[in-house]
């Protein structure tokens, strides 16, 4: 894996992309917007489940609103995150905070997937089960924790 | 007027809370995730409703109805955005003043961008209660769309222009 991210490091393209400072601008843009509109239209979700917002519209209604723009947000953080990743790559795989940050961003998008999966199911229930609740609950921390691991990743490891 | 707010960031900088955010390893990340988290909900929230003003993406709602689901978590996120960002702010004052994507951020776009949000919450909750837009709606929330933009193309320009080293 790591003569992999050596290669990509080198890469002929990412080397181009990574010392084009209007490529890297856009793709931090990229990755700041997609992630504001991702955990922003999450938590929004999350929070309607635990019944703190949106409280007159079902949490099928918001999450029919809401899951088109969580997706378009991780997209945009996974094409942008690739770029920003591929060129500095053999030092964001050493860095175990990199590890962890990606682990918890792929625990949350789970937790996503279960909320999205279940919404329509719990939104037809005369009210919200406490297991809805506690699993939208996790995905708000696990969104939160995601925010903070990465600010950790370039406090700590230096990388990024 | 420059020599006033150096003054002031002065004073803020050494005062206890932004000695102690600045001097200790762990609080500016923490710092940092109350910025983002405010920012999440705040920017979130503002582009899924510009979104829905541009007839982008599902038309289950209206715009007002959409508004008025997100009005209190949308301005929840700008006031935790607003503490973070002081507090951030307040660690390095004197790194910010002469920064100038910082100066355009924070003394051009932001205030711009938060009173055109304002006219857009209110036009969006009073005049598009149907299922199509009108003009004016869809031209409101494409201007907003590319102020928040602009917002976070000088954020991350910031460091680009910091003069301290």
């Amino acid at each position: 894996m790591l003569q992999f991210c050596e290669w990509l490091e080198h890469n002929s393209w990412i080397v181009w992309i990574d010392s084009s400072i209007p490529l890297s601008l856009l793709f931090e843009i990229m990755h700041y917007s997609g992630f504001f509109l991702l955990v922003g239209s999450t938590v929004i979700v999350d929070l309607r489940v635990m019944g703190l917002a949106a409280r007159d519209r079902t949490p099928a209604e918001v999450g029919r609103q809401l899951f088109p723009w969580m997706w378009t947000g991780l997209c945009m953080v996974v094409l942008s995150g690739f770029f920003m990743f591929a060129g500095d790559a053999g030092d964001f795989y050493g860095a175990i905070t990199f590890r962890l940050k990606i682990l918890v961003v792929v625990v949350a998008v789970a937790f996503g997937l279960i909320v999205r999966s279940q919404v329509p199911r719990w939104s037809e229930l005369p009210t919200i089960p406490a297991g809805a609740k506690i699993v939208a609950f996790l995905s708000l921390v696990l969104w939160i924790g995601s925010i903070l691991i990465s600010v950790e990743v370039p406090a700590i490891s230096g990388v990024g | 007027m420059y020599e006033f707010f150096m003054a002031l960031a002065k004073w803020l900088q050494n005062t206890w809370w932004a000695l102690d955010i600045s001097g200790s390893t762990w609080a500016y990340p923490f710092v940092q995730l109350t910025h983002f988290t405010g920012l999440s909900l705040w920017i979130g929230t503002n582009l899924s409703l510009d979104l829905r003003l541009l007839g982008v993406g599902s038309k289950r709602q209206t715009a007002a109805q959409l508004s008025d689901a997100l009005f209190v978590w949308n301005w929840t996120g700008l006031g935790i955005a607003i503490l973070g960002g002081f507090m951030l702010f307040s660690s390095a004052a004197t790194k910010y003043i002469p920064n100038l994507a910082f100066e355009v951020k924070l003394g051009i776009l932001v205030p711009l961008g938060v009173l055109w949000h304002i006219l857009v919450q209110w036009h969006a909750r009073r005049r598009e209660q149907a299922d199509n837009v009108t003009p004016f709606g869809k031209l409101a929330g494409l201007i907003e769309l590319l102020l928040w933009f602009s917002v976070i193309i000088a954020a991350v320009s910031i460091p680009n222009y910091d003069t301290s080293h």
